[in-house]
């Protein structure tokens, strides 16, 4: 029937029932291709289309608006515009402090955590475990721990160093310093998690090497261990920048958002938005703004990654 | 009389006692044939077994209807009641509340109960407390019935009023300010206007006032008390008006020229301090009774928010209603008379009264009466149950609450002057009213 080479694949016809027939990739496409198109495509195609209409179910006749919610956000004089950038740049903030902390502590720990020390699978234990609670649990501790009147930490300032309270839930800048430390406190066992198993993965034998050679602690850390947790470290630095940018039950959780919107995150907005404000559709253009905008971002994240491995590889 | 005439008239007593529970307990305005009907009611938490066990007893009772409940928690009904009304598949009864309600029947997901359909199910609306009733009200229509209520009261610690020689709960303007001044010192034992008075390091005082949605409910009393209002007669907002001004300007007072309040606190922190004998009125919702009066030695009371305005008595209140959605056409008439009775009973004083244990006030008149209550600090509001205002009225309550709590903030953490708080409340919740009006009826 066909005379296939070895180095290309045969062409079977469509009703053959062996690896031939030309649908068999497709088929192994399908069990993923049918979850992606009813719970990926089809919502945000349908999102989309919701934005570009003032979505009204009980109204019958869908009118459409075209490109006027996504206008809203250009137009100085709507609350939109006022309050999403508001919130994106927050949203920034929280991620440009967030991240640096949440790597540079994660890699601190998994270097000490990583020597035989006595008490070290206590330790990893101990700060992996706030990451199984849930943000509610850990916002109402954080908010607790930095009530402006009776919270732990201006109970500290005022009896035991005689420092003047700091009324960290409503003043502007302050309101942060719960959510960061929070979401450190949270979430720096996983980032910490992964760097002990990369750093499994660094041989013994570099380290020898360097001993032999005359390398002090503080040299070995530098020209080896972090070069070669470099991948790692990119890793973890793309998933930390977006979830930082998904910020939502922190600040809801500590601060509500305030002091007056000030620490208020985008997802907060949309979701203010669509449930408290019930402008679905106003709120689905700003989702897709948001999305937009991450996804230029992630793009260059994913074009230094490549780029830095490449360079890692040749060195 | 012989014994056995005792027993005799023992048992005819028992069979009338018997033979009239079951008439009144039969006395059903469904006559129809068996029917059954879905509930929809976000009663998840210790509420349930309550009300779960209030469905059983009428399926006992009803023999031709049969009520099918479900709980689900009330964040998702509000996501799928109009899908449900849209697709023609919403339950019979849903139970919707004081914030959402008025978005609903402006939507037209909602079904208006006629006077006529009241009578036809025997529920004589003056059982309700009037404002409550009228909560689900809109144009002039009724679109269901109260039968669970909460409302925004003023705790007060008992042992520190007798310490500060404060004898009697404040109830309008001028005894808040005498009593609150009395229950402040500082540090030192300073009182406010005292020279060295340290305004900064208060050891207790006088009222609490807070930066959350909670202590923005204070400012609408006290607005309501002064003969303002959240919205205009066009459902705009209209928080700045000066009757509004000046009593939000009043509780601002307290804070900054008083020094009768602390500045810059939380609902956490004050409840923390009331709890700790260190401040004499702690406004909060009623919530809180349960947890006080599980304090052991904790001597507390509970009472109307004082009048500060100079019109009505006034305070904040949330609830929840029984309501018929729109169905589609055709819709088995029957059904919805048996949703009627359902209503009836269920919103009746004897189901009232059962509901009060799950810490509800009362929603109909007869129950307040209750011996019950006589003992319980709760009873301190009794009497002014009809001056109890919920924030609905008007379709778009995101739109509204949103910049009236934020624009108390503001104020009250001192970061704008009240006006100006107040003002860029109005401007920024009329905006978004223009645009959420095309979506309302």
């Amino acid at each position: 029937m066909t005379r296939a080479s070895d180095s290309s694949p045969r062409r079977g016809r469509l009703f053959a029932l062996d690896d031939s027939n030309p649908l068999v990739p497709y088929l192994y496409l399908l069990p993923h291709a049918a979850f992606f198109l009813v719970f990926i495509v089809y919502p945000v195609g349908y999102g989309l289309w919701v934005s570009f209409h003032r979505w009204d179910l009980l109204g019958g006749q869908q009118e459409f608006v075209g490109l006027t919610f996504y206008r809203n956000l250009f137009d100085p004089s709507t609350p939109q515009s006022q309050f999403f950038w508001k919130s994106l740049i927050n949203t920034t903030l929280f991620t440009l402090i967030s991240t640096p902390l949440l790597v540079g502590a994660a890699l601190g720990l998994a270097v000490l955590l990583y020597r035989p020390i006595f008490g070290r699978a206590v330790f990893r234990a101990i700060f992996f475990m706030p990451g199984i609670l849930s943000v509610s649990v850990m916002g109402i501790l954080w908010r607790w721990m930095f009530d402006n009147q009776s919270g732990l930490v201006n109970v500290i300032r005022q009896e035991f160093w005689g420092l003047p309270v700091i009324q960290f839930l409503t003043t502007e800048g302050w309101a942060w310093v719960p959510i960061i430390v929070g979401t450190v406190w949270w979430t720096v066992g996983f980032n910490m998690t992964l760097y002990l198993a990369a750093l499994g993965g660094i041989s013994q034998s570099v380290y020898e090497a360097a001993d032999i050679d005359g390398a002090g602690p503080w040299a070995k850390f530098r020209h080896i261990t972090v070069p070669l947790l470099a991948p790692t470290t990119l890793f973890i630095t793309v998933t930390t920048v977006l979830a930082s940018f998904q910020l939502f039950g922190q600040s809801q959780v500590i601060t509500n958002g305030g002091p007056a919107r000030s620490t208020q995150s985008v997802i907060m907005y949309i979701t203010e938005e669509a449930f408290g404000n019930y402008q679905l559709s106003s709120a689905s253009a700003m989702a897709f703004v948001f999305g937009a905008l991450m996804l230029v971002f992630t793009v260059i994240q994913f074009r230094l990654m490549v780029k830095d491995l490449n360079a890692s590889r040749e060195r | 009389m012989n014994r056995k005439g005792k027993i005799g008239l023992a048992l005819l007593l028992g069979a009338l006692g018997t033979g009239g529970f079951i008439l009144a307990q039969t006395q059903s305005s469904y006559t129809g044939p068996k029917v059954e009907i879905t509930y929809l009611h976000g009663f998840t938490g210790p509420d349930r077994p309550v009300m779960e066990d209030l469905v059983k007893r009428f399926n006992e009772t009803h023999p031709n209807i049969v009520v099918k409940a479900t709980a689900q928690p009330w964040g998702t009904t509000w996501n799928q009641l109009e899908p449900l009304v849209a697709s023609g598949r919403a339950p019979d009864v849903v139970v919707v509340n004081e914030d959402q309600i008025t978005r609903f029947i402006a939507r037209g997901a909602l079904t208006p109960i006629t006077p006529q359909m009241y009578r036809s199910a025997n529920i004589d609306t003056n059982r309700f407390f009037k404002p409550l009733f009228e909560t689900a009200s809109y144009k002039g229509q009724s679109y269901g019935v109260p039968i669970s209520a909460v409302a925004y009261v003023m705790f007060y610690n008992k042992a520190l009023m007798q310490k500060m020689g404060v004898s009697k709960v404040p109830t309008n303007r001028a005894e808040l300010l005498t009593a609150a001044r009395a229950c402040t010192t500082d540090k030192e034992g300073r009182k406010p206007g005292q020279a060295g008075f340290d305004a900064k390091n208060l050891e207790t005082w006088g009222i609490s006032l807070y930066n959350n949605w909670v202590g923005a409910r204070m400012a609408y009393s006290a607005i309501l008390q002064n003969g303002g209002s959240l919205v205009d007669k066009d459902l705009n907002a209209s928080f700045n008006t000066p009757e509004a001004v000046e009593a939000v300007q009043f509780l601002v007072d307290l804070v900054q020229k008083e020094n009768v309040a602390r500045p810059n606190s939380t609902e956490e922190a004050e409840l923390a301090a009331f709890s700790q004998g260190k401040v004499c009125f702690f406004p909060s919702g009623q919530w809180y009774l349960d947890r006080f009066e599980k304090t052991p030695n904790f001597s507390f009371g509970v009472a109307f928010p004082p009048r500060i305005g100079n019109k009505q008595d006034a305070t904040w209140g949330g609830s929840s209603h029984l309501t018929l959605p729109v169905q589609r056409q055709g819709y088995d008439p029957n059904k919805r008379a048996a949703a009627m009775e359902f209503i009836n009973w269920m919103s009746a004083a004897p189901q009232n009264l059962v509901w009060t244990s799950t810490g509800s006030l009362p929603t109909v008149r007869a129950v307040a009466q209750d011996k019950k209550f006589e003992t319980q600090p709760i009873s301190g509001i009794f009497d002014k149950l009809d001056s109890i205002y919920a924030t609905s009225g008007f379709p778009w309550g995101g739109q509204v609450l949103g910049p009236f709590d934020g624009a108390w903030e503001r104020a009250y953490l001192g970061k704008q002057p009240v006006k100006q708080a107040l003002d860029q409340g109005v401007d920024e919740a009329n905006k978004q009213i223009a645009q959420a009006r095309p979506n309302f009826r």
